[in-house]
């Protein structure tokens, strides 16, 4: 499967050109979490040919709380075990076993890390990792330190496995953080993930709504048949119910109490309603949407791909059915409601 | 309409709104703790209970939005939402007051006589005049603008005859509302008006129609010659189509189109969480279902706030019960599946098997109630059409 250009992809109204919009033109690094997910939704609308849900929702953020300084241009995230080496091993500490500490933060570092979004067309990449003192450390790898395996996802999107052959990451670019960072890393990319789908699930209703209004059979358009009236309804529904559980998430990032269970909710809900979503829109659409000639695909062999990612729609409804049942009687509805 | 009026958004609860929800639970914390029936499976039509429901008007939770000078609470949509939510998460029964608060009160402010106004109103929100809505009719359920009811002219006012069909809670409620037609007319949405109706009118007689539970508390009512003074019309002569299409909003984007069987997932964490020891599957199956619920929530209180700021929603209405009375039939079945107990419903009142039982029973009701869905999602898709 080839990699989609998106121009190719992107009819009226959609035809400014995406390197110019999304791409290029990063937004500040002050801008308010809101806009942040308001263009992740967007990106995943126009299927956006970069990570930009990543850089604005993921790897800034994680910079940012790590303390490190964010780089220009196009970021990704990848997590894994590594071996990971301390380049001063501190030979004097009788801290744990031989080089189990460092006279500074430098590492030197080998492995894999697998099926990285966009790596190829990333700047930097943000890795999470454990340390080689134990606990977590975060270190920022520039696209020149890394081998890289092209990969790609059901529908083409490039997800490469980086190979690291000992490389040597200075001390300023490696953070120890502590495990709620990596938590938030989790999160933060279900997040992302999820205003991607609801964007996709945006561009299934629109495309759905057109074809069946202007689809004509028996003498008059699909959208005037009562059944096909039921679906579309349906179709209709799901994907306010993905946006509303995004948006929810979205005001939450400024609420440190509620914004990574308000995360889990939208990660599982997107990827939830992903198979009702994409059934309906190809249902709807007929034979055409399940070829070429149509954009739909765009959309859900995106969707099919994105709701297995970042952990997936089983761990997100495992992760909150634990908290809820952890929670004590009126567990379920106080965390619904917020507290 | 457009697409992205569908997109409402995120709504934030005012700081007041935690502080009444806290309110709320210590309430019903102390109800609980005082053995008032809490916990039910639809509580919001069968949990008939006057006594709590005055304990809830001295707190001021009933009439909340209606304004103080009827002896309303003066208080946002918001708050009453978050009232109300949280009496139906908790299964307290509510059925007395539900729709003299829903509907019957803020229709009668909206489009009441100052002396209706000053009659009922104050009425309504201390607890003491329970309503019933009295629209439809054999032959006139979804297509409401068929009601054969009819109020002809009389020298003191109008003279009411025919039968509303599954008015619920006719026999233990004060009044209804009753939809009919004053004027033949070839618009068949003009003609028609509303009246509030005495049920204890000797000329009003109720029939009890028994649900498949064997539960009663829908009815006949049969409106055999009911003379009613002009005090009885509500609103204008031939305005009833209008508004009663005003009070669907109100009716349909409610949290009772999402929460009916909420304490049956309730029930089944307590359950789960007593024996100890959940599976995997289990877990996600409960996490995927307490999801779906978070995210019906955010929409239905979208609408919640769209209606507050004066926006129409009738779409948005019709997608959130659509979504949400779909929710409430999927989890009675997740939760067999997730707990396979058999249901009974003769077994220990508000134990798990009965609470699945009555949750099992009421299910066809769900899609049905406040609008068939099929009709809605017809609202749905005109609301598309119009937006192209």
């Amino acid at each position: 499967m080839s990699i989609e250009p998106c121009a190719e992809s992107v009819a009226e109204p959609l035809s400014e050109p995406l390197s110019e919009r999304a791409v290029d033109a990063l937004p500040p690094l002050d801008t308010a979490p809101t806009a942040l997910v308001a263009l992740a939704r967007e990106a995943g609308y126009r299927s956006t040919p970069a990570p930009l849900a990543e850089t604005l929702l993921v790897a800034r953020p994680l910079l940012a709380a790590a303390g490190l300084a964010v780089p220009d241009g196009q970021l990704t995230v990848a997590a894994g075990p590594l071996d990971v080496r301390f380049t001063h091993v501190d030979t004097d500490s009788r801290v744990g076993p031989s080089g189990a500490a460092g006279t500074d933060d430098a590492l030197r570092v080998s492995g894999t890390l697998h099926r990285v979004p966009w790596a190829r067309a990333a700047e930097a990449a943000v890795v999470l990792t454990e340390g080689p003192g134990g606990g977590p450390v975060l270190f920022l790898l520039e696209a020149t330190e890394w081998r890289q395996v092209a990969g790609t996802n059901l529908a083409g999107e490039p997800r490469d496995d980086l190979v690291l052959l000992d490389v040597a990451v200075p001390a300023e670019r490696v953070r120890r953080i502590p495990a709620a960072l990596v938590r938030e890393a989790t999160w933060r990319s279900g997040l992302a993930r999820a205003a991607l789908i609801a964007g996709a699930a945006r561009r299934c209703v629109e495309l759905t709504v057109d074809h069946t209004s202007s689809r004509v059979q028996f003498g008059r358009p699909l959208s005037h048949f009562q059944a096909v009236k039921q679906e579309e309804a349906k179709l209709v529904e799901e994907a306010a119910l993905v946006a509303a559980a995004v948006e929810a998430a979205a005001s939450a990032l400024s609420e440190p109490d509620s914004a990574e269970f308000t995360a889990w909710l939208a990660a599982a809900q997107a990827a939830a309603s992903v198979a009702e979503i994409t059934r309906i829109a190809h249902q709807l659409h007929g034979a055409i949407g399940f070829t070429e000639l149509s954009p739909l695909r765009l959309a859900t062999t995106r969707m099919w791909s994105w709701r297995d990612e970042d952990s997936g729609e089983r761990a997100w409804q495992q992760r909150i059915g634990r908290h809820v049942l952890d929670g004590g009687s009126g567990g379920l509805w106080q965390q619904v409601t917020g507290g | 309409m457009t697409l992205s009026d569908l997109d409402l958004g995120a709504v934030q609860l005012p700081p007041e709104a935690t502080r009444l929800r806290q309110e709320v639970r210590d309430f019903l914390a102390a109800e609980r703790a005082a053995g008032t029936v809490l916990g039910r499976p639809d509580s919001w039509l069968t949990g008939w209970d006057p006594a709590f429901t005055r304990r809830l008007a001295r707190r001021g939770w009933i009439g909340m939005t209606l304004p103080r000078a009827y002896g309303g609470g003066g208080r946002s949509n918001l708050e009453r939402y978050v009232v109300i939510e949280e009496l139906l998460a908790a299964g307290a029964p509510v059925s007395a007051h539900w729709v003299a608060d829903r509907q019957a009160g803020p229709t009668i402010l909206r489009h009441g006589t100052e002396a209706q106004r000053n009659h009922f109103l104050p009425r309504i929100a201390a607890g003491a005049c329970f309503f019933s809505i009295g629209m439809s009719e054999q032959d006139s359920g979804s297509d409401l603008a068929s009601v054969r009811t009819r109020a002809e002219r009389t020298a003191n006012g109008w003279r009411l005859t025919g039968t509303k069909m599954w008015t619920g809670g006719a026999h233990v409620n004060d009044h209804a509302i009753v939809l009919a037609r004053t004027d033949e007319s070839e618009d068949r949405h003009a003609g028609l008006s509303q009246f509030i109706v005495d049920l204890r009118d000797p000329h009003v007689r109720v029939e009890p129609i028994r649900l498949l539970s064997g539960e009663h508390t829908f009815n006949y009512c049969h409106l055999e010659g009911v003379e009613l003074t002009d005090e009885a019309l509500l609103g204008r002569p031939g305005d009833g189509w209008r508004q009663v299409t005003g009070e669907l909003a109100l009716e349909r984007s409610g949290p009772e189109r999402f929460l009916s069987t909420l304490p049956l997932l309730s029930a089944l964490v307590g359950q789960l969480q007593r024996t100890g020891a959940c599976s995997p599957e289990q877990q996600a199956r409960v996490g995927r279902l307490t999801a779906r619920l978070a995210s019906i929530r955010q929409l239905s209180l979208g609408v919640a706030a769209a209606l507050a700021a004066g926006r129409p929603a009738d779409v948005q209405a019709a997608l959130v019960k659509d979504l949400g009375t779909r929710f409430e039939g999927e989890l009675v079945n997740e939760v067999r599946e997730i707990l396979p107990i058999a249901a009974r419903f003769d077994a220990t009142r508000g134990s798990y098997p009965e609470l699945l039982a009555t949750a099992i029973l009421h299910a066809p009701g769900y899609t049905l109630r406040g609008g068939t869905n099929e009709i809605l999602r017809g609202i749905i898709t005109r609301g598309l059409e119009l937006s192209r």
